[in-house]
């Protein structure tokens, strides 16, 4: 009796002091914890590096394109475009509407938001890190929530601010959209500290494109001022890129080598800020622009009305035309599925080829938004030379050309939307150049009836008078709130009046 | 005792035994017997008092609560509580039990639709299914005050889009809809801007036509039982030069009697009725309609915003059309629609002139840069040639001599059932007059082209085009003729260039018309090469021959 007592407490002990070790062991054993991270300095360039790759993610840059593009008048439908396209592109939105979900812009805000609070506390752990670091990672976390924001901004206009991470499910918590002053105030704040604090060289080109820069914080700044009417601002922060010397633009004789290297090599001269896809990470492209089953083609008024055609004396074109940003042959969006470019036989991509980067900005859209700047400063003259610029180097033909006088600020504002459209023809701004331009003054340039044309160029002969209507209704320029959203957001969330 | 114990455990051991049944049964589990928790229309009303209970009422009244709680697809328009109130304020009474059981049933037809329609298939016209009450709800946009809302029938706003019940759609609207009471001849009665057009109707009769109301009407085409009108005000006719009726008679009247079907006055009051109810959005959706003038199209097409009749151009020269004013039309009457033209149309009366059609020249080719002397490959879309999906048409600029304009364009085709090529294809001709044409396919000959059977408006043509085949060489041109060949270029050397004719064909409207070919036969093989330069109408009374055309597009007459 006495053995088994003894040897049942010995088994009991060897069990519990045995089993201690690893059974109670909360923490991950292959993985790293909050409390763990944040140590080094490395941790903070990985979380860093986090940011990044989170904009590669699908779908935020093809969100970026058909935000920026199909509710204006460049790109027309195929028989693959989803319902929920084709009905941004007729104007048929409802807050069901997949595209009215934002979580992909928030979830790299998260990321922004994560190394903005924590990024500081590893300079009392690691002695190597210097104010001066932290402050420039603190800065290129800044510049990507500004810009995340700004996207945000642009395409609902009253948007929730969200400035903490939300590490676990506990921190999850509903809040209300804030107006769009707040959110334009807050991105201001975001880009000045990224301003003061972001590098201006990594050191390599591919880092210098791909990271965030001083310049690319100007050129954001220059975008959200413009945006804000703040011509003054705008037009500093364009100086600061003009003057910095360390940009221009790529400027070829031969169409197709300026193809080349402006969107096949990218990264040029011209480039500030692209999203760096590459052979590990393909960009969404070729499933809506490259493939027989693509969603997306090159509307008919883009080489007829846009670039149009000198049927006479077919050896001047538009370098930006067909060739460049289009093939005409067969509709095809070309800047991102083109291998080659110019007049002769062109070449698409193969499927494992579709790295092309989303240009954020390039040199070209400072010239354009310092004129448009210009502009509105009543220095009319100076904007047309810069447009001028603009021109000669993209060859342009003399059918586009327009005259307003100097003194002719919507004059030369409309000259200037027509050429951004040119210009930048697909890379996801035509449309916020149009509400841009809408929008000035309060609805009451000229601008505001461009885009009542504008929007029925994707509209059904018999749908067209409604959707002008409805965009006589101002926030019906703005998506709606995700109806998921407003469930989830318990009542917080406010849906646009428009949709409601 | 220590049996006691032992009892005293079993004891113990039942009891707890008993409760734990009883605590266990006590709960009872919910099972779900539904496999959906939403309502019906009729529960989503009932659901919202606040909101529908006047208009659920109704639904009691009219005992209709039950087929709209039973499974189905309906789209209802269920008007606020504040639009019945409204409604019954108008009609002088307290409640709704005091209208006639009747009125109120009609009333309630009028506001559903046996189909989910949401509002993305809200056009500016109307919906695509008539109501229960059988007349159409046509829907629209109106902006007040910066805000836009959905209109329905121009008397409601859509005060809440799109809520799905079980059985169907449902949008709240704040006012009730009211069907339209008047005929579109009691309407033009009414309107003073349109004395001399309601005299017209009078004087040709063509007034009780417009009189007759859908379920009276025993036309056996179900779409003629509507009309729709496209009135001329006075204005319009006085600025045309008839200030009054008897100024439009004696232009037109011919016979003395404007009601012999023959007359002209009465085929003009005829070219402006059209069948069916027509609002501007389906007047613009379609290029031509026919109008109840016997073979008479007016064409419509929409420039700037306005929708015009008849803006068309003819053999090279341009006519200038008639608008249809937007905000004095699309009224709605009990049997279809009246519109009012800000002009003067009427028939025109042409003589078939000869077409000749170059099928390369498209316009959404003429815009590229590749057009003059270049190459287009892997066409898959243009507006007015239609083929077999999956199949891409090549556009060859450098076509060479023989050529018209150089130029022409190139389908695989086949008859056996390849996947490698289409079987057919379809062109939208230009505008034809009417009269009596014979067709010509002008092509480059390819030794391996399938036979096509040609096909005008869906009738055969009488003979089979053989593309495989080459031109006659040193026969008279009037011996080719009679072959059914002919030289359509100065190249008369190259026989691989060929005029091939087809038929005679009887072309009833005057509008474009569909010219389809199909594969039926092999008679070389499988071609990759169908090139097809032009295709020629030619009025039966005139030289078919002549003209040529030179390479360059330019004109060859008969020497």
């Amino acid at each position: 009796m006495k053995k088994i007592l003894v040897c049942s407490i010995v088994l009991t002990l060897v069990l519990c002091t045995s089993s201690c070790n690893k059974w109670l062991e909360l923490k991950p054993q292959d993985g790293i914890t909050g409390g763990d991270f944040w140590k080094t300095k490395e941790q903070v360039q990985a979380a860093v590096t986090g940011i990044y790759a989170s904009l590669l993610k699908d779908p935020l840059v093809n969100n970026l394109f058909v935000w920026g593009e199909l509710r204006a008048d460049m790109i027309a439908a195929t028989t693959r475009t989803t319902i929920d396209e084709q009905n941004l592109m007729t104007t048929n939105i409802l807050s069901s509407n997949g595209y009215t979900n934002w979580g992909i812009v928030y979830s790299t805000i998260n990321y922004c938001n994560t190394v903005i609070k924590f990024a500081p506390q590893v300079l009392k752990s690691d002695p190597t890190l210097s104010q001066d670091e932290l402050d420039a990672y603190m800065a290129e976390a800044y510049g990507i929530r500004g810009l995340m924001y700004f996207y945000l901004l642009r395409v609902f206009g009253e948007v929730p601010l969200k400035l903490d991470p939300s590490s676990s499910d506990k921190d999850i918590e509903r809040i209300a959209k804030s107006s769009k002053d707040e959110v334009s105030r807050q991105i201001i704040s975001d880009l000045d500290f990224a301003d003061k604090h972001a590098f201006i060289t990594y050191g390599s080109t591919a880092k210098d494109k791909g990271r965030i820069t001083k310049y690319t914080v100007n050129a954001m700044q220059a975008d959200v001022y413009l945006w804000m009417e703040d011509y003054q601002k705008a037009l500093d922060a364009c100086d600061k890129l003009v003057n910095s010397g360390k940009f221009g633009l790529i400027t070829e004789s031969s169409q197709s080598r300026w193809f080349s290297i402006l969107y096949y090599l990218q990264n040029s001269n011209e480039s500030i800020f692209e999203i760096q896809f590459d052979k590990q990470r393909l960009n969404p492209f070729y499933n809506m622009f490259g493939a027989s089953t693509r969603r997306f083609e090159v509307n008919p008024v883009v080489m007829d009305e846009i670039y149009t055609v000198n049927i006479e004396n077919p050896s001047l074109y538009d370098f930006r035309g067909n060739g460049a940003s289009v093939n005409s042959s067969i509709n095809v969006v070309w800047k991102y599925a083109g291998a080659n470019g110019g007049q002769g036989d062109l070449e698409g991509r193969s499927i494992d080829d579709y790295t092309s980067h989303w240009i954020v900005y390039r040199y070209a859209d400072i010239l354009l938004m310092k004129a448009e700047a210009l502009t509105w400063l009543g220095k009319g003259a100076e904007a047309l030379s810069l447009v001028k610029t603009i021109r000669a180097r993209a060859h342009a033909l003399a059918a586009t050309e327009q005259n307003p006088d100097p003194e002719d600020q919507e004059g030369i504002s409309d000259y200037i939307l027509s050429e951004r459209a040119r210009e930048f023809a697909f890379e996801g701004k035509r449309w916020f150049d149009v509400l841009r331009h809408a929008k000035r003054n309060n609805y009451s340039t000229s601008a505001f009836n461009r885009m009542l044309d504008i929007v029925v160029v994707n509209a059904p002969g018999n749908s067209q008078q409604a959707v002008r209507n409805k965009y006589r209704d101002f926030n019906s320029h703005y998506l709606p709130v995700n109806a998921d959203e407003l469930t989830r957001g318990g009542g917080l969330l406010e849906q646009n009046p428009f949709y409601k | 005792m220590k049996e006691l114990k032992k009892n005293a455990f079993a004891m113990i051991l039942g009891m707890s035994c008993v409760i734990l049944v009883y605590l266990s049964a006590c709960k009872k589990d919910n099972i779900v017997y539904e496999t959906t928790s939403d309502v019906n229309i009729t529960g989503y009303l009932d659901n919202h008092p606040d909101e529908f209970s006047e208009f659920r009422k109704i639904l009691d009244l009219t005992k209709t609560a039950a087929f709209l709680g039973a499974y189905g697809e309906y789209t209802l328009f269920a008007p606020t509580n504040s639009a019945v109130d409204a409604y019954l304020k108008e009609k002088g009474v307290s409640s709704a039990d005091q209208i006639p059981a009747k009125d109120l049933l009609d009333l309630v037809r009028y506001h559903i639709l046996q189909d989910t329609i949401g509002t993305t298939a809200f056009t500016d016209g109307k919906l695509p299914r008539l109501t229960m009450y059988g007349q159409f709800l046509i829907t629209g946009t109106a902006n007040a005050g910066g805000v836009t809302k959905i209109t329905v029938n121009r008397q409601a706003n859509i005060v809440k889009a799109n809520i799905l019940t079980g059985n169907g759609i449902i949008h709240s609207i704040d006012q009730v809809l009211k069907p339209a009471k008047f005929t579109v001849a009691q309407m033009v009665d009414a309107d003073e801007r349109l004395s001399i057009f309601k005299q017209l109707l009078r004087e040709t009769h063509l007034y009780d036509s417009l009189n007759v109301l859908p379920a009276d009407n025993t036309d056996p085409d179900s779409t003629g039982r509507w009309k729709t009108l496209i009135a001329e005000p006075d204005e319009a006719l006085a600025a045309a030069g008839f200030p009054s009726y008897q100024a439009l008679k004696d232009r037109y009247c011919k016979t003395g009697n404007p009601q012999n079907p023959h007359d002209s006055l009465y085929l003009f009051a005829l070219y402006h009725i059209l069948p069916d109810a027509k609002y501007l959005a389906d007047i613009v959706s379609s290029t031509s309609h026919r109008t109840y003038a016997p073979f008479e199209v007016i064409t419509t097409k929409e420039k700037n915003q306005k929708v015009l009749v008849n803006d068309d151009e003819f053999n090279g020269v341009y006519e200038p059309g008639v608008e249809i004013v937007r905000n004095q039309s699309d009224n709605s009457a009990a049997n279809g629609v009246l519109h009012l033209a800000a002009g003067h149309f009427t028939i025109k009366v042409r003589n078939p002139v000869a077409v000749y059609y170059d099928v390369a020249e498209q316009p959404e080719l003429k815009s590229q840069p590749a057009f003059n002397g270049g190459v287009i490959n892997g066409i898959t879309k243009l507006d007015a040639i239609r083929w077999e999906s999956g199949y891409t048409i090549n556009y060859q600029g450098n076509a060479g001599a023989g050529h018209f304009k150089g130029n022409r364009l190139q389908l695989p085709m086949a008859a056996a059932a390849s996947t490698k090529r289409a079987h057919w294809i379809e062109f939208v001709t230009p505008m034809l007059v009417r009269g009596k044409y014979k067709i010509w396919v002008c092509y480059r000959a390819n030794s391996r082209a399938p036979l096509l059977q040609g096909y005008f408006d869906g009738a055969p043509l009488s003979r089979i085009l053989n593309m495989a085949e080459y031109n006659l060489k040193n026969v008279s041109d009037a011996e080719m003729e009679g072959a059914g060949f002919k030289w359509h270029t100065d190249v008369t050397s190259n026989n691989a260039i060929v005029s091939r004719y087809l038929g005679t064909v009887d072309v009833k409207t005057t509008d474009k018309h569909l010219l389809r070919f199909e594969g039926v036969g092999t008679a070389g093989g499988d071609a990759n090469g169908t090139w097809w330069d032009m295709i020629h109408f030619i009025p039966v009374d005139q030289d078919q021959i002549w003209p040529r055309f030179h390479t360059n597009g330019t004109i060859i007459n008969k020497p």
